[in-house]
């Protein structure tokens, strides 16, 4: 009786572990961070080591030639904090010291930041020259995921 | 943040309300990177430092007159920094940087001093050029040198980063970044002079300087090679060197044995440093030859530290070595009528304790850095430093009683943020 009271209790736990990885895994994977330009541009796909190098302020130009031209969502967004961490393995504190390396010397300023996704997706879509990352979730016609 | 951000946004509609924050052009080459027109942010670290060796200071540098050991149990002067700047975008090629800096100097007040003041003029996004008070880019860390928040230690390791004091430079540079697949290259010529008060007295200063210095960059891989020619001149050991001239011939052929004047300082530094983002490693190594009394010194250090979320515990190792004679036989005063032989005597001592007293130690370190909230961490370091003998180590402000040869060890404690 016993036994059984217990095979039932490992039973619904391994429904509800079940249940919740599944709803980790959906959840990651509706959340995951993609680099975005525009539909006009012709840039079609991107390395992470390229989106880090283009997000660091170390190039300038995407690999065919373009200028391009990065921007940063909010500072305290995840989608930020993910993007950063899949592309340059850093966290937000690396990536503060990284720029403020930068910016105390005067060599540089770090990436525009647009808090709003819709402004950031609108800017995007309408300058081929731009790049910014977001939630695969909210890419729509107008930009095209290149990572 | 939020005020920073409200501050740049009302700036740039008073100073500049026709400008837009970038273009939506399609052709290609007219995108401009992000600039509005003035940027102001701040950095700063409070630090408290104890030592093991109470009749000697230690300072961090040259330029503080005491620290802590001797004059304090537990000093806040020796890492304590607060740092604000402001860079204006005059046009989208054209930038000024102005960066003020208080810290305890060698008056022993925190009169704030200009770090940087200088106009930099993009021609293309690869080269640059920029005028007035420059980074002296003698080190892999030169540009974060006064960043606590930007480095993974209490302090940059000492034993390599007192081969050259100093961090800036008046005069102009010029750099170009070229691009090879991913291998980014950033050579950088710079050309000036840099003056400094000694807490001693006097001044000293660097006059025909030029750095050479080139950056590889490969994803998580950097690499900072330079080399530096300088004319030193150290009005106190100028001085003192040049009483030896009373002496003829032979207090002469000292004299230029050991005066500076019109022989270069030279100083050379490789340097590489790995961060993929869950650990790092870093190693940095230099020589400065200075054909004085001050002498020719290597250094070098190895770190790592790895990163456990907020944390990132790190050891280093670090080592200076003196490379020139600690000993001089000085003025020969069998040669000197007896009234002069007082003062040769005290001379020769003088010139002696100079060369015995260059810097040979290796320190220890270990640390924790913590993030633990926004723009700002709290980092705690032990360094256990062991000292040649007969030297003094970087410990200055020397007190009777005071045993050369000893090791000592520091527990340090900061607060770093920016803003």
């Amino acid at each position: 009786m016993v036994s059984a009271r217990i095979a039932m209790r490992v039973v619904r736990f391994r429904a509800i572990a079940a249940a919740l990885a599944l709803a980790f895994v959906s959840q990651t994977a509706i959340a995951d961070v993609v680099a975005v330009v525009s539909a006009k541009s012709p840039i079609t796909t991107l390395s992470n080591a390229q989106l880090a190098e283009i997000f660091l302020g170390k190039v300038g130009r995407a690999p065919n030639g373009m200028r391009i031209v990065p921007i940063d969502q909010a500072e305290d967004s995840t989608d930020r904090e993910k993007f950063y961490a899949k592309v340059a393995g850093r966290s937000p504190a690396q990536m503060k010291s990284y720029w403020a390396k930068i910016i105390f010397t005067g060599r540089g300023q770090p990436p525009q930041e647009l808090s709003s996704v819709t402004d950031l997706t609108k800017r995007i879509a309408a300058d081929p020259n731009t790049i910014g990352y977001i939630e695969e979730g909210q890419v729509n016609d107008s930009i095209r995921v290149v990572r | 943040m939020s005020n920073k951000r409200i501050a740049i946004v009302l700036l740039m509609v008073m100073c500049n309300p026709a400008r837009a924050p970038a273009n939506s052009d399609t052709g290609g080459d007219v995108a401009a990177p992000y600039s509005p027109p003035f940027v102001f942010s701040a950095f700063g670290t409070a630090g408290a430092v104890h030592s093991s060796e109470d009749r000697a200071d230690f300072t961090g540098s040259i330029f503080k007159p005491n620290g802590a050991g001797y004059t304090h149990s537990w000093s806040t002067d020796v890492d304590t920094i607060l740092g604000a700047q402001v860079v204006a975008h005059l046009t989208s090629k054209l930038s000024a940087t102005f960066q003020l800096i208080s810290l305890q100097r060698y008056d022993n007040t925190y009169t704030p001093k200009v770090e940087w003041a200088n106009l930099k003029y993009q021609l293309t996004p690869d080269v640059s050029f920029r005028v007035g008070r420059i980074v002296l880019p003698s080190f892999l860390f030169s540009d974060s040198r006064n960043v606590g928040y930007s480095n993974p230690w209490v302090r940059l390791p000492g034993e390599t980063y007192s081969l050259v004091p100093v961090s800036n430079n008046d005069g102009l540079d010029a750099s170009y970044r070229l691009q090879l697949g991913d291998l980014t290259q950033t050579l950088v010529a710079t050309y000036g002079r840099t003056a400094d008060n000694q807490p001693q007295g006097g001044g000293s200063e660097a006059r025909n300087q030029w750095v050479i210095s080139d950056t590889l960059e490969y994803g998580a891989a950097s690499v900072h090679a330079a080399y530096q020619e300088a004319h030193l001149t150290i009005d106190s050991l100028n001085t003192f060197i040049d009483t030896f001239r009373l002496f003829g011939s032979q207090g002469a052929a000292i004299a230029n044995e050991f005066d500076q004047a019109n022989k270069p300082l030279r100083f050379a530094s490789l340097g590489a440093m790995y961060n993929p983002g869950e650990w790092f490693l870093a190693g940095e190594w230099g020589k400065t030859e200075l054909h004085s009394v001050l002498g020719t010194s290597s250094s070098w250090y190895v770190s790592g530290g790895y990163r456990f979320g907020s944390l990132t515990p790190f050891v280093n190792y670090a080592v200076l070595t003196a490379e020139s004679p600690k000993s001089n036989p000085g003025v020969n005063i069998a040669l000197l009528p007896p009234d002069l032989v007082p003062i040769a005597l005290g001379l020769n001592v003088g010139l002696d304790s100079i060369l015995g007293s260059a810097p040979t130690q290796n320190t220890v370190s270990l640390g924790v850095r913590w993030d633990f909230t926004r723009d700002v961490d709290l980092k705690v370091q032990y360094d256990h430093t062991r000292v040649g003998a007969g030297s003094s180590g970087t410990l200055t402000n020397l007190q009777p009683g005071f045993r050369p040869g000893e090791s000592f060890s520091l527990l340090s404690a900061t607060i770093d943020f920016v803003w």
